[in-house]
């Protein structure tokens, strides 16, 4: 089952700082799903800079959810 | 399958130094109109002294617009993922500009020189105009369904507005044009504090507040409306100023309060409902802020009605020291940390905690200096007495002195890590 980190309702840093952790122990190959309250710019150029594949949709409820994988 | 290519450009995205420099620059104006007022009581008797009209835009275009220009550097790549090109030049062009431009305007205001107000007009136009320019090619691919972009956009062409305006007032006082003068500076104020200023505070409150303040979302109604509805009156405003309309001036003037007193009332409302237990300190710079502005309001409208020089002063001081220093220090207070530790963490792969580089302490009392301030402005204008008057210049440098240390040491904190 796809692990799903839920960092809905911190004060930044501390989802950008959850995310980080979750990727340190995210095996390659595997993916997790990652909610948020909203668009995680800077993120995406860790991410880029990294090598990670990631994905972003806004829900209608305007919960953001980002599939990262790590090739 | 997730795809490859699901990526921004970032290759233009700013430096730290980017932000800072307005940031660092910013609190120097603010402590120049505290020593105005120091040096010279007298330039309080009234909101039309060279003295007053000097202080007035030391706070609104020497800090105010100095701290946006700057933020906005940054604000638009993390929040919508725009990134102003070439912004490292951009950024030098407009700092040099827009201080300078600052330091002519009240310089030429201040002593009565309208031969500096030229050069004022060059370097604020010019500045102005290339972040203008610059931020619209940033923003041109961002969808306008976002509300902070959206409503950015509608405050860059309210400045756009209101710089236009106080081109043609300098212009009006070297005695280059023949125009009624109130009626050009009543439409410079509406657009430059609200047009500008406001549309652009509420802009970045859609985003800020909740995120740093853990409350709910502004109601999708208010952010979709607020900006577009308040620019729309204020279009209908200005004409009823251009032409002398009464009446309906002080009716449209109303609702424009109005208008603004529910974005206050929405944020107090808001950050009631924040998660944290305990209010942090730009919670609390934003309740003085708020209630700042409402009672400014306040002032506004009794001004219309009254003949009383005191209104107008105390509306300025309500609604620029308490109102726009307050909010934009409180975002000050998160933004600069913020930067630092997200710099940091791009740039070396690991950061400090945000409460190591920006101390809650200082933050405290630099706040409460600053509310101290306000109060001695506030008693200052209403006795008149020159020693009291003295007394708040003093405390009006204090306190941006403080707020200059403390940005000084988080830059500080953030070169230690960076070196480590």
């Amino acid at each position: 089952m796809k692990k799903t980190v839920d960092a809905r309702g911190l004060e930044p840093p501390q989802p950008f700082e959850r995310v980080m952790d979750a990727l340190a122990d995210l095996p390659k190959g595997e993916s997790l799903l990652l909610l948020l309250d909203r668009m995680p710019h800077p993120l995406f150029r860790i991410l880029d800079r990294d090598g990670y594949k990631y994905e972003s949709r806004i829900r209608d409820d305007g919960v953001v959810e980002i599939d990262i994988l790590n090739p | 399958m997730i795809p490859d290519g699901q990526t921004l450009s970032y290759d233009a995205a700013p430096a730290f130094s980017t932000p800072l420099r307005f940031f660092l620059t910013a609190p120097l104006f603010g402590a120049a109109a505290g020593a105005a007022l120091l040096a010279a009581p007298e330039l309080l008797d009234s909101r039309w002294t060279p003295g007053a009209l000097a202080v007035t835009h030391l706070i609104a275009v020497g800090f105010m617009l100095t701290v946006m220009l700057g933020a906005l550097f940054q604000v638009l790549p993390v929040v919508a993922g725009a990134v102003i090109p070439r912004s490292g030049p951009v950024a030098t062009v407009v700092h040099v500009a827009m201080t300078t431009g600052a330091l002519c305007l009240a310089w030429g205001l201040g002593s009565g020189s309208p031969a500096f107000l030229v050069p004022a007009t060059v370097l604020l136009g010019g500045g102005l105009t290339l972040f203008v320019v610059a931020a619209f090619l940033g923003l041109r691919r961002i969808p306008v369904a976002q509300a902070t972009p959206r409503d950015m956009r509608i405050a860059l062409l309210g400045f756009a507005v209101a710089v236009a305006l106080g081109i043609t007032l300098a212009l009006a006082l070297g005695g280059r044009l023949d125009l009624p003068l109130l009626t050009v500076l009543k439409l410079h104020i509406g657009w430059a504090l609200l047009g500008g200023s406001g549309v652009l505070l509420a802009a970045a409150s859609w985003v800020v507040v909740p995120m740093f303040q853990i409350t709910p979302n502004y109601p999708a109604t208010l952010t979709r409306f607020w900006a577009m509805g308040t620019g729309a009156v204020l279009l209908v405003w200005s004409a009823t100023v251009y032409g002398e309309l009464g009446s309906a001036e002080f009716a449209l003037s109303a609702a424009l309060a109005a208008l603004c007193a529910l974005f206050a009332v929405s944020t107090l409302r808001l950050q009631r409902q924040s998660r944290r237990s305990v209010p942090d300190m730009t919670t609390r710079a934003f309740q003085l802020g708020m209630g700042s502005f409402i009672a400014g309001l306040a002032c506004v409208l009794t001004a219309q009605q009254s003949e009383h020089q005191v209104w107008p002063l105390l509306a300025g001081i309500l609604i620029l020291h308490g109102g726009f220093v307050s909010v934009i220090v409180g975002m000050l207070y998160k933004i600069v940390p913020f930067l630092a530790w997200l710099h940091l963490t791009q740039d070396v792969g690991k950061a400090p905690n945000m409460k190591k580089l920006q101390p809650d302490s200082p933050i405290r009392r630099h706040l409460a200096l600053h509310a101290v301030a306000l109060a001695a402005l506030l008693v200052a204008a209403l006795v008149g007495n020159a020693w009291l008057i003295r007394l708040a210049g003093l405390l009006v440098v204090g306190e941006f002195a403080f707020l200059f240390a403390n940005i000084l040491k988080v830059l500080g904190n953030y070169r230690r890590a960076h070196a480590a």
